[in-house]
């Protein structure tokens, strides 16, 4: 397997991951008062200083194991992939972000609009990892 | 999106004809990664102009000897 192959793998997993952490406590306290807690900066924090842990961790082993391959830069074949991948995600973010302003239109939640504009960049994030992945294993 | 391109080659049959080259070495001597070349040869990846003179050369045939338009 490729190493940015990996690397896309490893990334996806941690921001999975990292949103599992990040979202589990609003929606948790969303579903017991109905209400939607303020975005602080320690549950950013923890989510950031967890997305950091296991992407570091993931690529210390990564290089590890195929250390010649993460030296070499991204030859032709690879640059398309990232190309197209992130091609598609900005689809991805730019509706999350639409629906994002459509929804404080109508709610007036400067909350909600936090947390749908953080969903819709980690959302775009993940899905250009996924993409990645797809066309490594496919035809670019 | 993810479409299989048209162009067969014969890039497989030309290495193993030039000695047993590995995929590796051909990556090597063209400027791409084994990966690349693995799915050049499963024609799932149709290379840049410049990677199919490459090879070509390599191999010291003509372009056409190399990828062929499939119909």
């Amino acid at each position: 397997m490729p190493f940015r192959e990996k690397s896309a793998w490893i990334m996806s997993a941690a921001l999975s991951a990292g949103g599992l952490v990040y979202f589990r406590p609003v929606v948790s306290a969303w579903s017991e008062s109905g209400e939607l807690i303020s975005p602080g900066l320690p549950l950013l924090l923890t989510y950031a200083g967890f997305l950091v842990a296991i992407a570091v961790v993931g690529h210390i082993v990564a290089v590890a194991l195929a250390p010649n391959d993460a030296d070499a830069p991204a030859d032709e074949r690879e640059r398309q992939i990232f190309d197209r991948a992130g091609h598609y995600a900005s689809y991805v973010f730019a509706a999350g972000i639409v629906i994002s302003l459509g929804l404080y239109i109508f709610s007036n939640s400067g909350d909600l609009l936090f947390y749908t504009v953080f969903t819709s960049l980690l959302a775009g994030q993940i899905v250009e990892y996924l993409f990645q992945i797809l066309f490594y294993r496919t035809s670019v | 999106m993810a479409r299989k391109p048209p162009i067969t080659n014969r890039v497989r049959e030309l290495r193993e004809q030039h000695g047993a080259m590995t995929q590796a070495e051909l990556g090597n001597a063209i400027g791409v990664t084994r990966q690349t070349v693995i799915a050049i040869e499963q024609n799932r990846y149709s290379p840049s102009l410049d990677s199919a003179f490459r090879i070509a050369r390599l191999f010291g045939v003509g372009l056409e000897d190399v990828f062929s338009w499939e119909e």
